[in-house]
C-alpha cells in the first residue's frame, strides 16, 4: 500500500506536543546489547508512559542469542527498571509494553533467520492492525549495518505495504570512502529518505534550541554577521576518560568521535542561514551549505590551524586518574588524540573572516558543551580606557550542557559616584524557565522516526561533507603533522591549544 | 509528586497596605539575591515562570490553593498569590503573609519562589486589579485560578481579569453545575481579547481525546471519520449537571468533524440521546449514567465509537480503569510495586479480526499536574473554545 497524502486529522488539532505515530513494528537488531538496554527500551517505555505509542505498536528484539519472548521481556523489564529516566516504573504501562515485545533469534549471516523475522512481522501485521510499517533499528556495531541491510533486502523485508525505515547509529563510516560505501549499500535496500542516521546529540532540546534562539527571535539574527562578530568558540569537554571503550576509541580519537559529528553539527547550526521552514530537507540543505563552505584545511594549514593532544596522568574532580596509554585496550605507544582543536573559516558572505575555534577532549576539567559567540569591541571607548578596563567584549553563550541555557554578556555601570563599567550577564536557564521537563534525546528521535520526520537525523550529504573536511586532517595527523602534544588530565588541553588562539590575539573562554 | 514541605513565613502583618507588602517583598528579594551571589560576582537576576493568583472563597479552598501552588513552586520558579475574601471589618484593609521557598538546582542558579497570601476585607475584593497589579512580576504570564464556583460575569472577577492573561476554573467543582457551566461559556464574550479561559475538566479529557484521535490517525483509517454512526458516552452521577464532561467531549468531536446538532431526547433508563447531522448522515450520541466505583460525579467511565467505512465495520472502545487483566502471565521478580496509576483500556475492532487491546496510563489527574499541563501551553485554546460552544448548545437541549 502506498502512503497517501491525507488531510490532517481534525481530532488531533489542539493536542499540543502530542504527535501521533501510525502503528508499526520496530525491529531492534542487537536487542540484547548495551544501547538497547540503556537507551532504546527505556525510551520506548517513556513514550508508552506519555501515551505516544499507538495501539498495535510492537517491538521485535533480534540478536544472536537464543532467547524466548518471555526471557526477552524479563531482560527488557530489568533494563527499564534500571535505566528509565522516570521512576518509579508504572507496572501497568510496563506490562502493556512488554506484552508487545517479541524476540526472534537472528544470525545476521543467515538469510533464513531474516525470513523467520519476516513471518513474525506478517503475523503482527494481522493481529495488531499494522499496515506493514517497519522500523529496523541497527543497535549493532557499524560493521554489521551493510550485512543487515542486504539481508533485509534478500528476505524482501525492505519493500511491501507501509513504510520501511532503517536506523543506523554514528559513526557513519570511518572516513569519506567508507561513509560513501555505507551510504551506497544502504541505498541499495532503502531510499535515502528511509535511512535515519541517528546522532543522539541532535535530539537534545538545547541543540534544537539553537535554531529556536536564532530563528524565532528577530533581535539576534541581525547581530549574526561578520560585521559584529569577532569569533566563535565551540567547546565539547568531558571530564571522563574513555570508560572501557579503549578498543573503539584508540581507532577513533577525538576527531572522529566528536569533531566529525557533534562538533561540525554545532558549527552548522550556529552558522546556517534561516531555513524556509523547520522541515527536514530545508534544515538539512542549509546545514550542508555551511559544511561545504568551510574552507578545507590542507598542507601547512593543518599544522597551523589544528592541535592534537593526549592526556597523561593527572587530577580530575579531585581524584587522580591514569593517563590515556594506561587505559585498558589502548596501545602503550598509542598516538591517538584525546583532544582536538581546530580553527576553521566559513567562506561565505555572512561569516567571511570570522574564525570558528572548536575544541573537544577527554579528561578536561569538567563536562561542558557550549557555543560562545564573541562580539567585536565598541569602535570608540566613550567612557575612556580606565572605566572600561574590566569590560569583556559582548558575548552570547549558548550552553548545551550541563547548565542548559543562554547568557548575554554586556557592560553595565558599577553603582558608585564615579563611572566604572564592568561586565554582567543576563541569563536564561532552561531548567527553571518552563513548566515541563525535557524528554530524553532518544525519546524524541524514536518518535520522530515513527512519525517520519528526519529533520534531526543526518543526511548522507551532510556526513560526506563532514568527512571531506576531516579526512585530510586525519591523514596529516597520522603522519605526525602536527605532532601529538601531551596534557595532564584535568587541564584544558595542551599548551598548543592556547597558542592557537594567542596567535590571533584571542584566548579560550573558560566555560 | 512528593508531599510538600511548607516553607516558614518570612513576613506577616495585619491590617497593612499593599505598599507595605511590596516593601517587605523587595527586602526579601534583595537579601536572597545577595546571598546567592558568589564572592565578587553580581547577584543573579530573579527567575520566574509565571504569577499564579488563586482566589479562594473558603478556608478549604485556601488550603488547596496554598498546597497546590507550593507544590508547583517546588519544581518551577514562580510567584503565587492566594486571595481569601473576608467579611468586612471597619477600618481593616488586608492581612498579608509572605513565605519563600529557595531552590538551588545543581545545574542552574538558585531561585526563590514567592508565596503571598492576602486576606482581603470588605469592598476591596471587588477591586482586585489595583490590589494585585503592583505585586505582579513583569514580563511573565499571570493566571487567575478561581477555586469553587467563580462569580462569572460579576464585577469582582471581571475586574481581576484586567491584570490577567488567563482564567482557570474547574467545572467539576461548580455548585449548580448546569447553570454555572452556561455562565462560564458566556465569559468568553465578556472579557478582553487577550484573556484565555481554561477548565481543568478539559485537561482531564486530554487522554480521552488523544486515544480517539490516535485511532483515526493512520491514513488508512482516516476515512473512518466520515463513517461514524454511533457514539456512546458513559459517565458517573445522575442529572444534567453531571453531563458537562460528556458534553465537552461530544462538543469537541462535533465541532472538529462539522456535525450539526438536531435534537436531544431522553430515552429509557436515564439514557439521553443526541442526534447530529453529519452531511447527509446521522450520528447518534448516547449518554448513559453508569455508577462506577472510584469515579467522581460527572467523570467519564467509557466512550464507544462505531461506524462503517467502505464496507468495513469498526468499533473503538475506551474504558476508564478496567478491572485488571494482565496482558502477560510472566512473572517479574524484580517488581516491588503494585499498580500506582489509573489507566485507559482501548479496544479496537476492525472488520472481522480479533479485538486489539491497548493500555495507556492516565496519570496526573490531580490539580498540580493538571495546572502544570494546562499552564505550560497557556490558556488560549481555540479547540476548547469551540468545543465549549458546542457543548453549551448540547447542554441547553438537556
Amino acid at each position: 500500500m502506498k502512503v497517501q497524502e491525507t488531510a490532517p486529522n481534525p481530532l488531533a488539532q489542539g493536542l499540543y506536543d502530542y504527535r501521533i505515530a501510525d502503528p508499526a513494528v520496530m525491529v531492534i537488531f542487537g536487542a540484547t546489547g548495551d544501547l538497547s538496554g540503556r537507551k532504546l527500551l527505556p525510551a520506548l517505555y517513556n513514550l508508552a508512559k506519555q501515551r505516544s505509542l499507538p495501539a498495535g505498536f510492537a517491538v521485535i528484539g533480534a540478536a544472536m542469542s537464543a532467547m524466548t519472548d518471555e526471557s526477552f521481556r524479563q531482560t527488557a523489564s530489568q533494563k527499564i527498571h534500571q535505566f528509565s529516566r522516570t521512576q518509579p516504573i508504572d507496572d501497568r504501562v510496563l506490562d502493556a509494553l512488554l506484552s508487545q515485545l517479541f524476540y526472534v533469534p537472528v544470525d545476521f549471516s543467515k538469510l533464513d533467520d531474516f525470513r523467520s523475522l519476516g513471518r513474525k512481522l506478517q503475523e503482527l501485521d494481522a493481529t495488531n492492525h499494522i499496515p506493514g510499517n517497519r522500523i529496523f533499528y541497527c543497535a549493532t556495531p557499524p560493521q554489521t549495518y551493510q550485512t543487515i541491510a542486504l539481508q533485509l533486502q534478500g528476505a524482501n523485508l525492505n519493500a511491501g505495504d507501509g513504510y520501511h525505515r532503517i536506523v543506523v547509529e554514528k559513526p557513519f563510516g570511518t572516513d569519506l570512502q567508507s561513509a560513501r560505501e555505507l551510504t551506497q549499500t544502504l541505498q541499495k535496500s532503502f531510499s535515502e529518505d528511509s535511512v535515519y542516521r541517528i546522532d543522539h546529540y541532535l535530539g537534545k532540546e538545547t541543540v534544537q534550541n539553537i535554531l529556536a534562539f536564532r530563528f524565532a527571535n528577530s533581535i539576534f539574527e541581525p547581530l549574526w554577521t561578520s560585521n559584529l562578530i569577532d569569533s566563535v568558540q565551540i567547546t565539547v569537554a568531558e571530564e571522563l576518560g574513555i570508560e572501557n571503550r579503549g578498543a573503539y576509541y584508540d581507532h577513533a580519537g577525538a576527531m572522529r568521535d566528536i569533531i566529525q559529528n557533534h562538533g561540525l553539527q554545532l558549527v552548522a547550526l550556529t552558522a546556517m542561514e534561516p531555513p524556509l521552514a523547520f522541515e527536514a530537507n530545508a534544515v538539512r540543505d542549509e546545514k550542508v551549505k555551511v559544511l561545504r563552505s568551510i574552507r578545507p584545511l590542507i598542507g601547512e594549514d593543518i599544522e597551523q590551524s589544528t592541535v592534537r593532544g593526549q592526556f597523561t596522568k593527572g587530577w580530575v574532580l579531585g581524584e587522580q586518574v591514569d593517563g590515556y596509554r594506561e587505559e585498558p585496550n589502548v596501545a602503550p605507544d598509542s598516538q591517538t588524540e584525546t583532544f582536538a582543536a581546530l580553527r576553521l573559516f566559513i567562506d561565505n558572505w555572512r561569516w567571511a573572516g570570522v574564525p570558528f575555534y572548536i575544541r573537544a577532549g577527554k579528561r578536561l576539567p569538567k563536562r561542558v558543551t557550549e557555543i560562545r559567540v564573541q562580539f567585536k569591541r565598541p569602535p570608540h571607548l566613550t567612557f575612556g580606557r580606565e572605566a572600561m578596563k574590566e569590560v569583556d567584549p559582548n558575548a552570547i553563550t549558548l550552553r548545551i550542557q550541563p547548565e542548559e541555557g543562554i547568557s548575554l554578556k554586556f557592560g553595565a555601570k558599577v553603582p558608585s559616584a564615579g563611572l566604572r563599567i564592568r561586565s554582567v550577564t543576563m541569563d536564561f536557564e532552561y531548567i527553571t524557565s518552563f513548566l515541563v521537563e525535557a524528554p530524553e534525546a532518544y525519546e524524541r528521535l524514536l518518535l520522530d522516526c515513527m512519525i517520519g520526520d528526519p529533520t534531526l537525523f543526518t543526511r548522507a550529504d551532510e556526513v560526506e561533507a563532514a568527512w571531506s573536511l576531516v579526512d585530510p586532517i586525519e591523514n596529516s595527523w597520522r603522519s605526525g603533522r602536527p605532532p601529538l602534544e601531551l596534557y595532564p588530565a584535568g587541564t584544558w588541553g595542551p599548551d598548543a591549544a592556547a597558542k592557537l588562539l594567542q596567535a590571533d590575539g584571542r584566548e579560550w573562554h573558560r566555560p | 509528586m512528593s508531599a510538600v514541605q511548607y516553607p516558614t513565613t518570612l513576613w506577616h502583618a495585619e491590617n497593612v497596605s499593599i505598599a507595605e507588602v511590596l516593601a517587605a517583598l523587595d527586602e526579601i528579594r534583595r537579601r536572597f539575591a545577595h546571598q546567592e551571589a558568589d564572592e565578587g560576582e553580581h547577584p543573579h537576576p530573579r527567575n520566574c515562570v509565571m504569577t499564579l493568583i488563586s482566589v479562594a472563597p473558603t478556608e478549604a479552598h485556601e488550603q488547596t490553593a496554598k498546597r497546590t501552588t507550593q507544590m508547583i513552586g517546588t519544581e518551577h520558579p514562580s510567584q503565587a498569590i492566594v486571595i481569601r475574601e473576608q467579611q468586612p471589618v471597619e477600618g481593616r484593609l488586608l492581612d498579608a503573609w509572605i513565605t519563600t521557598d529557595p531552590d538551588r538546582p545543581k545545574a542552574a542558579c538558585g531561585y526563590e519562589c514567592e508565596f503571598i497570601s492576602l486576606h482581603v476585607y470588605g469592598e476591596a475584593v471587588e477591586h482586585l486589579a489595583p490590589l494585585l497589579d503592583p505585586l505582579l512580576v513583569s514580563g511573565v504570564p499571570t493566571y487567575l485560578w478561581w477555586l469553587g464556583t467563580p462569580p462569572f460575569g460579576k464585577p469582582e472577577i471581571l475586574d481581576a481579569l484586567h491584570v490577567c492573561d488567563g482564567l482557570v476554573v474547574d467545572s467539576a467543582q461548580f455548585r449548580d453545575p448546569y447553570h454555572s457551566f452556561h455562565r462560564m461559556s458566556d465569559m468568553l464574550k465578556l472579557t478582553h481579547h487577550r484573556m484565555g479561559l481554561a477548565d481543568l475538566q478539559w485537561s482531564r479529557l486530554r487522554p480521552w481525546r488523544e486515544m480517539i484521535a490516535q485511532f483515526f490517525s493512520p491514513s488508512d483509517r482516516r476515512p473512518f471519520l466520515a463513517g461514524i454512526s454511533e457514539v456512546g458516552v458513559d459517565y458517573a452521577g445522575e442529572g444534567r449537571g453531571n453531563r458537562i464532561v460528556a458534553s465537552l467531549l461530544t462538543g469537541w468531536m462535533a465541532s472538529a468533524l462539522g456535525w450539526k446538532l438536531r435534537r436531544a431526547t431522553a430515552g429509557t433508563g436515564g439514557v439521553v440521546v443526541a442526534v447530529y447531522a453529519a452531511g447527509n448522515r446521522s450520528v447518534e450520541v448516547e449518554f448513559r449514567s453508569v455508577p462506577k466505583e472510584g469515579l467522581v460525579q460527572g467523570e467519564l467511565s467509557a466512550v464507544r465509537i462505531a461506524g462503517v467505512s467502505h464496507g468495513t465495520t469498526y468499533r473503538l472502545g475506551i474504558h476508564h480503569n478496567p478491572d485488571r487483566a494482565r496482558a502477560s502471565d510472566i512473572d517479574f521478580p524484580e517488581r516491588r510495586r503494585q499498580d500506582t496509576g489509573r489507566v485507559l483500556l482501548t479496544m479496537i475492532e476492525i472488520g472481522e479480526g480479533d479485538p486489539l487491546r491497548h493500555i495507556q496510563q492516565l496519570e496526573g489527574q490531580d490539580e498540580v499536574s493538571l495546572l502544570l499541563d494546562l499552564l505550560s501551553t497557556g490558556t488560549h485554546d481555540e479547540v476548547f473554545n469551540r468545543s465549549l460552544a458546542a457543548a453549551e448548545e448540547l447542554m441547553e437541549k438537556f
